[in-house]
């Protein structure tokens, strides 16, 4: 009877354990929320719809753990982020946007009805060629694609590698603060990494060895950003935690502005 | 046998007076015909009791009016009916003999030319007849008269026909000549567009008649013409242009003929556009429109042609050139955006690639904010919308999102309607939820501006469900009067276009735009979700310049929504923006009549000239440089015209055949400012450049048809008659009643005319007939 305890509690702790690992891996996914949102939000006509790109997370170069139903990688922070993401564009800009949050899934043409769309844990996305294709279209017919949330070495190596499925040929450059981008509603002259919500216990505003934040671009033949890459920075959850006393106010500022400028060059550009 | 019965011929009856040569007054003659009628209505009805019963009702009518008519006849032949008439005197006077010596009379038909016919016409019996009575002068007709002494001087290889001025001058250099008549043998093929009414009032003054003699077939059996090419005479370079072809075939109804646009101003004659088309019945006017790229820019000659058919029988007629000046000057357009939207963002990306337009505009990105793109300094557009018209009038174009009218002062809204009106800009709005009647338009004082009567109410314009989870859309399609529009091309072929219009992917939304106005052009409908048609883009010229609708801010999904590479979006964008912008002139707007003189070298220039603001600059000074081939050059001062402030107007003769490149240059003296405001200095307001080109022999061969139509109304205009070479053995008969010349006032009887002995037995011998009928006899 003295081991029933310590027997029983073994599978406990292995549970807790994998949970705990998976939530690092994946994050907190916020499920019942994200049904609350996503099931509740009939679409309202709209000139804008906040769209966030689904697609199928394979971890770590093809572990077939990643799924694409939520609860993926895609969906890290939704619907919190996009929803304060939508409050301040609505707030700040004349862009017409009532319609709740919105998904938009790389297996449908309805991607196309969607020009502006917001991709997270980007390092562990993965393309079918139907959706490879479908991105490359949409980016070159003038889509624009915002990607966020991946930090080191390693995450960059799996972003481009399904990067390079999309568009193959086109380099990828460091943004100067000079560009368009950083001028069409803000003018942003002083960029920082933006952190997750880690910083909050850790002090830190880096994570794996993403040290130095990556503003980075993919342009067109006429030089207009198809997609903005934040590089080792997390503005997903400066939106999120905007409201939360711990999170510094300057994070989330710079985030606000960042998004909203590279909204207003998508509508623009 | 009209000259049998009648004895005369039929030019005395048109020329000649009525007259009653008997000595007793005329109210006499009609006195006893009343008498004579009396008489008789009172002679039947005495003896009608003693009649057979059936000659008492309205036979005995009959029988009075037989009676009647021939005691009539015979008194008035009692009074010795005639007519007077002017006749030439015999050989007193001269008959002019004119033949035509242009190319088209060497057209050979039935195994000799026209003018080998004429000829031989002329020579078995003609001019002897004529020679008889008269003296003869021979002329050959071209471009002016000629005379000749022999036939066999005559050339058939003039390059141009003039009739009406060949008959003006002959008129003038005969005037001391006792010219009696003119008989032309010609085919009418005449390339001054037809006979003058300087010519015919020549003629008249002079009393001479003309008597045509026409040869030529009147329909060729086999042959294909061009009618007519409609080409923009100015394009921007790099531009979509359409060549509107016009022609008529006879004898290859059903066959296919290949019709090509060529500039032949390339070193290869690049062809620009070919296409294949089915002819259609004899006759008939055709119609195609041929798209092509005009390419770079510089003056551009185009060879618009359909391919020779296996026998055709005139083949020079198949070829029609156009002259297009392509400028190089890019127009710039100012767009004003209410919001950020993806339209502005698609119509921005469209016209990246076209370097010929550019777009400046304004867009609100925020209430308080305002982004600025495409701007050529930092100044430009740093106050927002121009209150200025020197800061307007700077654009070609001008596009309204999504903004309210109210955004605009009255005094802007006034610049608006000078920026079209006066300055002759194009003013494009868009759909949008602030746009038209939703933007409070329908109440501005633009309304007049519209293409459209805006609805009085708002809520007009809708957006489409998430298209996700749509169910119903908004789909284009094409209008009648877009078909044959530059604007609304996206493919070539006429019937492939619509087809490809009603494949375009759906719009996300749509406002509407009210009713069109009278003289508006709705070239694009669309299909609301709820199935109402609605206007989707329409256009209208108001004052100097032209203003349209689009009523969408969502054609964005014709981008978007369509294969990777399709071309629609773009091309229907560049297309009506260039459509903005095309016709909106400069300070100084340069114009000839026709690009293209044909045979003749002179030209009148004209120029439109405004100062900074667009108001005419009457005080300008105004000079034409042309260049022209082999070294032509001339330096032309034009002159105002009265009446027409701004406009000036030089006339000029280009002495060779080519292409002519004329640069309008206007100035004007500033008064200095300060001390020495007595003096000023000269400012250049502006430039044009405009090409024509001078073409000899061209017009030769086309309407090689016999013109008998013309040559028919030249004989009844002056007194003449048209004849057929079979008749002419007529000809020196009716030569002589002529007012022209040297003549003697003739009165010929018409008691003896046989008709009349016809007449009289005719009435007798019916009386007979009846009565025979009728039994009484």
């Amino acid at each position: 009877m003295k081991l029933v305890r310590p027997i029983s509690a073994t599978p406990l702790l292995l549970l807790l354990s994998l949970g705990l690992f998976a939530m690092q891996r994946g994050g907190y996914q916020g499920y019942g929320r994200q049904s609350y949102y996503y099931q509740t939000g009939p679409s309202v006509p709209s000139e804008f719809y906040w769209s966030r790109l689904q697609y199928t997370s394979s971890y770590a170069g093809g572990s077939s753990y990643g799924f694409r139903r939520f609860g993926g990688g895609w969906s890290r922070d939704y619907p919190k982020a996009d929803n304060d993401c939508l409050i301040a564009l609505r707030r700040l800009t004349r862009i017409n946007s009532p319609s709740p949050l919105n998904v938009v899934d790389l297996d449908s043409d309805h991607v196309y009805d969607y020009p502006w769309i917001y991709a997270v844990s980007v390092n562990n996305w993965t393309f079918t060629d139907e959706e490879a294709k479908r991105l490359h279209d949409y980016l070159l017919k003038g889509g624009f694609l915002m990607v966020d949330d991946f930090h080191g070495t390693d995450d960059w190596e799996h972003f481009m590698a399904g990067m390079r499925m999309v568009l193959p040929d086109r380099p990828v450059e460091d943004l100067r603060d000079e560009d368009e981008i950083y001028h069409v509603l803000y003018d942003i002259n002083e960029k920082f990494q933006i952190p997750s919500e880690v910083y909050v216990n850790t002090g830190r505003t880096y994570e794996k060895d993403g040290y130095v934040p990556k503003w980075r671009a993919i342009r067109n033949d006429h030089g207009r950003i198809m997609v903005a890459i934040c590089a080792n920075m997390h503005l997903g959850d400066a939106w999120e935690w905007a409201d939360s006393p711990q999170y510094p106010e300057k994070f989330s500022g710079l985030a606000f502005r960042i998004v909203l400028n590279y909204i207003t060059y998508a509508m623009t550009h | 046998m009209f000259e049998f019965l009648f004895k005369y011929p039929r030019s005395v009856y048109a020329r000649g007076q009525f007259a009653l040569l008997g000595a007793w007054p005329k109210w006499v003659l009609v006195l006893l015909i009343l008498a004579v009628a009396a008489g008789l209505a009172w002679l039947i009805r005495s003896r009608l009791q003693q009649a057979a019963p059936m000659m008492r009702g309205w036979r005995s009518g009959v029988v009075w009016g037989l009676q009647t008519l021939l005691g009539a006849l015979l008194l008035v032949l009692l009074w010795q009916p005639a007519i007077t008439i002017s006749e030439l005197k015999p050989q007193q006077n001269i008959i002019a003999v004119l033949v035509d010596d242009s190319r088209s009379m060497a057209i050979s038909e039935d195994g000799a030319t026209r003018q080998a016919q004429a000829v031989k016409t002329l020579q078995n019996g003609v001019l002897a007849s004529l020679n008889r009575g008269f003296q003869t002068r021979l002329y050959r007709v071209d471009a002016v008269p000629a005379r000749i002494d022999s036939l066999k001087d005559l050339q058939p290889d003039a390059p141009v026909t003039r009739i009406g001025e060949s008959l003006k001058q002959l008129s003038e250099e005969t005037s001391d000549l006792p010219i009696g008549a003119v008989v032309l043998l010609s085919d009418g093929a005449d390339n001054a567009g037809g006979i003058s009414a300087d010519a015919i009032s020549a003629l008249r003054a002079r009393h001479i008649p003309v008597h045509t003699v026409g040869f030529g077939r009147e329909r060729a059996e086999h042959d294909v013409e061009l009618d007519d090419a409609v080409v923009a005479p100015r394009a921007l370079a790099d531009s979509r242009l359409a060549a509107k072809v016009t022609w008529r075939q006879r004898g290859y109804a059903g066959a296919k003929i290949n019709l090509t646009v060529r500039d032949v101003s390339s070193p290869q004659a690049k062809v620009l556009a070919a296409r294949t088309v089915t002819l259609g019945p004899d006759g008939n006017l055709q119609t195609e429109t041929l798209m092509f790229d005009i390419g770079g820019a510089g003056a551009r000659t185009l060879q618009i042609a359909a391919a020779p058919l296996p026998g055709e029988e005139n083949t020079a007629n198949n070829t029609l050139t156009r002259v297009v000046n392509v400028g190089s000057e890019p127009r710039r357009i100012l767009y004003v955006e209410g919001e950020p939207r993806w339209e502005y963002k698609f119509i921005r990306q469209a016209e990246e690639d076209d370097r010929m337009v550019q777009i400046a505009s304004i867009d609100r990105t925020s209430e308080n904010k305002f982004y600025r793109q495409g701007i050529s300094d930092p100044k430009e557009l740093a106050n927002g919308f121009p209150s200025r018209p020197e800061d307007l009038f700077v654009y070609q174009g001008l596009i309204i999102g999504s903004v309210e009218a109210g955004y605009f002062t009255p005094g802007q809204q006034e610049l608006i309607r000078e920026f079209v009106d006066r300055r002759g800009g194009g003013l494009l709005l868009l759909g949008g939820q602030f746009a038209l009647a939703d933007g409070g338009w329908n109440a501005s004082s633009l309304t007049d501006l519209m293409p459209t009567t805006l609805p009085t109410q708002s809520a007009t314009f809708h957006r489409e469900a998430d298209p996700r989870n749509g169910t119903t859309h908004t789909t284009a399609e094409l209008a009648p009067a877009g078909i044959d529009s530059i604007i609304t091309r996206l493919v070539d072929d006429p019937a492939a276009n619509a087809a490809r219009w009603k494949t375009l992917p759906y719009l996300m939304d749509y406002e509407d735009p009210g009713t069109p106005k009278p003289g508006a052009a709705v070239l694009a409908n669309m299909i609301t979700p709820e199935g109402r048609k609605l206007p989707l883009l329409i256009t209208e010229n108001f004052g100097q310049g032209r203003t349209a609708i689009m009523a969408t801010g969502g054609s964005w999904r014709w981008q978007m929504s369509s294969p990777l590479g399709d071309t629609a979006h773009d091309l229907f964008w560049q297309q009506l923006l260039r459509w903005l912008v095309s016709d909106t002139p400069g300070h100084v707007s340069a114009s000839v009549p026709a690009q293209l003189l044909l045979d003749n070298g002179a030209i009148t220039l004209t120029a439109d000239v405004r100062d900074q603001q667009y108001n005419p600059a009457p005080d300008a000074k105004v000079e034409a440089h042309i260049l022209g081939p082999s070294g032509v050059g001339a330096l032309v001062e034009m002159t105002p015209v009265p009446d027409s402030p701004g406009q000036f107007q030089a006339a000029w003769s280009a002495p060779k055949t080519g292409a002519y490149l004329t640069e309008v240059t206007a100035q004007r003296s500033v008064p200095n400012q300060g001390p020495d405001r007595n003096t000023g200095t000269v400012k250049e307001l502006g430039r044009d450049v405009l090409t024509f080109q001078r073409m000899d022999g061209v017009a030769e061969n086309f309407h090689t048809e016999q013109n008998r139509d013309l040559l028919e109304r030249l004989a009844a205009q002056t007194g003449g008659q048209y004849w057929k070479p079979a008749d002419l053995g007529k000809l020196a008969g009716a030569i002589p009643f002529s007012e022209a010349g040297v003549t003697m006032r003739e009165t010929k009887d018409l008691w003896n005319l046989p008709l009349v002995f016809l007449v009289l037995l005719l009435l007798r011998f019916s009386e007979w007939w009846l009565r025979r009928k009728w039994g009484i006899v």
